[in-house]
């Protein structure tokens, strides 16, 4: 018995005592395939984007309602895009997109697409089709001007 | 075996303590060796405590009665398998059996994030070991030590209270204790993300699993009890608005109060402080539960003995957590702003508001309702309490109203709700509620409360069923997939959401089974063997029950059993014969009350219920004297309990389809964002119109 | 004036959750008192006869009586301090297996004119009911 009690003593001093006497570290920094909270923002504004795309085909939403929703969470979602890149930059990562099969990230592809062709407006935040000269939802003319 | 657990629960407590210390030393200076000597040792904690239990364990298995804890709960003919649950069956044990799902639950959070999460580790070690120090002191310091040895040896022990052999007592405590032990986990995130500053909403994303799992036990424990004191206690009810009872209740509230507004957060930034205020408000519930039961401050059929000095530990405790985490909560409010308003009045954002205010709302209530008596005394000196009609007022009301929303919150749009948006999606359900409530009456169904019930439930599942179609079908569109196939990927693809809905439809069977309690039908007789009784029940069906006669079984001695007398009734339904029921008087020979044992017979709509009140002579019948024969039988009927277990099933069922984990990383964390949509093939984006 | 309906919604829904409390205490509240009190209190006023209360008292061993077939159970109880303060309690349902002639038991209903406790609930209670005491095993 008593043994037995010298026994667990001593492995669980040296269980606990070790780290400090040998120095082992245990990592106190985020890992790098941990989303940010830039990355997480901007994943909820794209998939609230989804979702009243979903809730428009299941015919929960009618059509104004909709394009209101749309224009208003694309807009959001760019802002966070924006946020998100800047974020990336400043810490000197540059973008990669780990999988081609995620469906967010063609998501992403698409609208960053669409900011660059200049179709989302710049006025409602509307993501126009593309060839558009006006903005379905407003009527601001597109031209050029992408999203500042 | 003992004596070695006695000494490891001794030394888990400096283990502990020096964890506590190096994970918030550690963290504060940001070493790496400290905190992972920390992290190490809320292992060894747990490894102590589990030798600990065993050796708890092998003196109930070597009937070592010298111990106080194992003279008083058992004996040498108790049943192995009860001498196993001894562990938990009384409030030594059961304070260091929570102390070692504490352990097993720090453990498992230390290990699944040895990779991740890593700037929140110091602090969550730091107070889980900070918990586990507290309950190490609890056992060892005020005279609930479960190695306390008496200054004899007992001949044999005093065994089991014969209401605790029951297999459902044997799973309801644990059950209950996983899902307070577990909670402690995010309550620790919390903090950690308060100590640290890191309070984006990352440690949000981090518990959210935690929550739902310690939640999931919490509900299951509470059903389980529910069932056993169903089966056991011998008068057909399920939940009496006990004090110890109503402490289970308190965090599972706040806790499903939380489930429902971190989705606020995650979406729009807001209801930051509320929703930490909610993690520390359950882990204090979760405490509470426990200092409740322990201190036997107020009068229960669960409680321990009355314990003081328990309760002023407890006391100090639950106040200086509750202290502390208020003044970091302040001093942390910059960082807790709200990043948005909600928009409107009529909006999801606003149904998970009033949710949440309802849950805390009946939350405070039974809380107030509980306390009552320990106020009245402290105040005027005069005690006064307030029963089950009191919490039956002020629940049911709150009850019905949290019911509709679960059938708002899912179709009633984000942001703002537009009339159209409302008309679409509400004209269908609320004409389904309104049929049934028409179709109950013309039925005869004249209770007005639980009409209402009822009515509001055919509306909320009716909601609950057209997203499922809805969704089903547009995903069948859109893939071109069979509607089986759709139906698979639509809740497979989005689980959070889609478990949720399960969960809702389980919640809302178990409220229509509550329902149906203002329909149980209570009949006594007095009978002879060969008297037969009719009972009609409210859903139309006929019972003719004749009483047999009464067999009588003397035990040897085994399990404890004294006698039995058994009153053999067979059943006749609708006229078609239904088997025999027995119900029962026992009495143990550790105990000098008689025990009822109930015979049930359920169906999906109702079940019979038989309880033996009383014999008329049980020593005559105990001597087979064929004139002693005679019995009260009380016959109960009660309509839709079986729907309270089957809605606990489909519980579990969606909560395990919300918990269930995604392959991938990256998409898993994409999961706990958000909602995931079911992933139609968006059209182009603008092009749908 | 959007978040002034909010605002008036919120506090609406802490006001109402208030009332029910409010009006479900004043409502459904009983006073606990031992015989001895429940005495006292009907000797200073009468009326207090007509008010459920709550009282705790020990059964007195031997004068358990069940009326057979009606399920009525009748027994005495007296004041745990003043065993002289005695009444007679009338029970009409199935007695908790708990409940013996040794028992301490809770009680709630009414003391009627003639003297007998209608109980609607009881409740038996003693310390040793799911632990025993350490020297009780000193036998």
């Amino acid at each position: 018995m008593l043994l037995g009690v010298a026994l667990i003593s001593a492995a669980v001093i040296i269980f606990i005592v070790q780290p400090v006497v040998k120095g082992l570290h245990a990592s106190l920094e985020r890992e790098d395939d941990e989303l940010t909270d830039t990355e997480a923002r901007k994943r909820v504004a794209l998939l609230a984007l989804r979702d009243v795309e979903y809730d428009f085909l299941a015919g929960k939403l009618d059509e104004e309602d909709y394009r209101a929703m749309k224009s208003e969470l694309t807009a959001e979602a760019l802002a966070a895009l924006e946020a998100d890149e800047a974020a990336r930059a400043a810490v000197g990562v540059t973008t990669v997109e780990s999988s081609a099969t995620d469906d967010l990230e063609s998501e992403i592809a698409r609208i960053r697409e669409h900011i660059r062709s200049g179709l989302v407006c710049s006025s409602c935040g509307y993501a126009n089709d593309e060839g558009s000269r006006f903005c379905s939802s407003c009527g601001t003319a597109l031209g050029d001007r992408a999203v500042g | 075996m003992t004596v070695l657990g006695e000494f490891a629960l001794w030394i888990s407590l400096p283990v502990a303590l020096w964890g506590m210390f190096l994970g918030f030393a550690g963290g504060r200076t940001q070493r790496g060796d400290l905190v992972l000597s920390a992290e190490r040792s809320i292992y060894a904690v747990f490894l102590l405590h589990v030798v600990a239990s065993l050796g708890i364990v092998a003196a109930f298995l070597g009937d070592k009665f010298q111990y106080w804890y194992v003279a008083s709960y058992s004996n040498r003919e108790l049943e192995l398998f009860y001498k196993i649950t001894g562990l938990w069956a009384g409030q030594r044990g059961s304070l260091l059996f929570w102390a070692l799902l504490l352990g097993f639950f720090a453990s498992v959070a230390v290990f699944t994030n040895r990779n991740k999460n890593r700037e929140f580790m110091p602090y969550v070690a730091g107070v889980l070991q900070t918990v586990l120090a507290f309950f190490v002191v609890v056992l060892l310091f005020a005279q609930v030590n479960p190695f306390e040895r008496l200054d004899f040896i007992p001949a044999n022990g005093q065994g089991l209270n014969p209401q605790l052999q029951n297999y459902w007592m044997t799973i309801h405590p644990p059950t209950l204790y996983l899902g307070f032990t577990a909670f402690t986990v995010p309550f620790a995130f919390a903090v950690s993300a308060l100590l640290s500053g890191r309070l984006d909403a990352r440690w949000i994303q981090l518990t959210r699993k935690w929550i739902l799992t310690s939640w999931l036990f919490l509900s299951v424990g509470i059903v389980f009890g529910m069932r056993w004191a169903y089966e056991e206690l011998g008068w057909g009810g399920y939940w009496f608005w006990d004090p110890v009872e109503n402490a289970s209740l308190l965090p599972w509230l706040t806790a499903t109060a939380f489930l429902h507004s971190i989705q606020i957060q995650e979406k729009r930034g807001m209801l930051k402080v509320w929703n930490m205020s909610l993690v520390l408000m359950t882990f204090l519930l979760t405490i509470f539960a426990t200092f409740l039961t322990r201190a036997g401050l107020i009068e229960s059929v669960h409680t321990f003995a009355q314990n003081l000095q328990i309760a002023y530990i407890f006391l100090g405790f639950m106040g200086s957590v509750l202290a502390l985490c208020a003044v970091l909560i302040v001093y942390r409010l910059p960082q807790l702003q709200s990043e948005n308003q909600i928009e409107s009045f009529v909006s999801r954002e606003s149904a998970f508001l009033f949710n949440n205010l309802l849950f805390v709302g009946a939350a405070f209530a039974v809380m107030w309702g509980t306390l009552f008596p320990l106020i009245t005394e402290g105040v005027t000196g005069q005690e006064i309490s307030v029963g089950p009609p009191f919490f039956e007022r002020v629940n049911f009301p709150i009850g019905l109203a949290l019911l509709t929303l679960v059938g708002i919150g899912p179709v009633i749009a984000w942001r703002r709700a537009t009339k159209k948006n409302l008309q679409r999606n509400f004209s269908t359900p609320v004409v389904a509620g309104l049929v049934v409530a028409a179709a109950l009456w013309f039925a005869g169904a004249r209770h007005g409360l639980a009409l209402v019930t009822w009515s509001i439930s055919a509306f909320v599942l009716t909601v609950i069923a057209t997203e499922f179609w809805k969704g089903t079908k547009a995903r069948a569109r859109i893939e071109g997939e069979g509607f089986l196939l759709a139906f698979f990927h639509l809740v497979t693809r989005n689980r959070r959401r889609w478990g949720g809905y399960i969960v809702h439809v389980g919640f809302v069977i178990m409220v229509m089974g509550f329902a149906g309690a203002a329909y149980n039908v209570d009949t006594r007789h007095h009978m002879m063997p060969g008297d037969v009784v009719e009972v009609a029940s409210p859903l139309g069906h006929t019972y003719a029950l004749t009483y047999e006669g009464l067999s009588v079984s003397m035990g040897q001695g085994q399990r404890n059993l004294l006698w039995q007398v058994i009153a053999t009734v067979s059943v006749v339904a609708d006229g078609e014969p239904a088997g025999i029921l027995n119900t029962e008087k026992r009495r143990y020979v550790t105990s000098e009350q008689d025990m009822t044992e109930v015979g049930i017979r359920s169906t999906a709509m109702e079940d019979l219920y038989l309880i033996l009140s009383a014999v008329d002579d049980t020593r005559g019948a105990l001597s087979a004297d064929s004139s002693a024969q005679g019995i009260d039988l009380q016959v109960l009927i009660k309509p839709l309990v079986g729907w309270i277990w089957f809605g606990c099933v489909m519980l579990v069922i969606g909560t395990f389809v919300a918990l269930w984990p995604s392959a991938d990383r990256r998409r898993a964390a994409a999961e706990t964002d958000a909602d995931q949509a079911p992933d139609p093939r968006p059209t182009p984006i603008g092009s749908a119109g | 004036m959007k978040h002034g309906r909010f605002m008036v919604g919120l506090v609406g829904v802490a006001a109402v959750v208030t009332y029910l409390v409010w009006t479900g205490v004043s409502s459904t509240m009983v006073y606990y008192l031992t015989p001895v009190e429940l005495m006292e209190r009907i000797e200073e006023d009468p009326s207090f006869r007509d008010l459920g209360v709550k009282v705790s008292g020990k059964v007195v061993p031997g004068t358990y009586d069940r009326v057979e077939g009606q399920l009525l159970h009748r027994f005495d109880v007296h004041d745990l301090e003043d065993e002289s303060v005695t009444f007679t309690v009338e029970w009409r349902d199935a007695l908790p297996d708990t409940f013996t002639e040794e028992v301490e038991v809770v009680l709630e209903g009414r003391l009627n004119e003639a003297g007998t406790f209608e109980a609607t609930t009881l409740l038996t209670k003693c310390g040793s009911r799911f632990e025993a005491a350490p020297e009780d095993l000193a036998r």
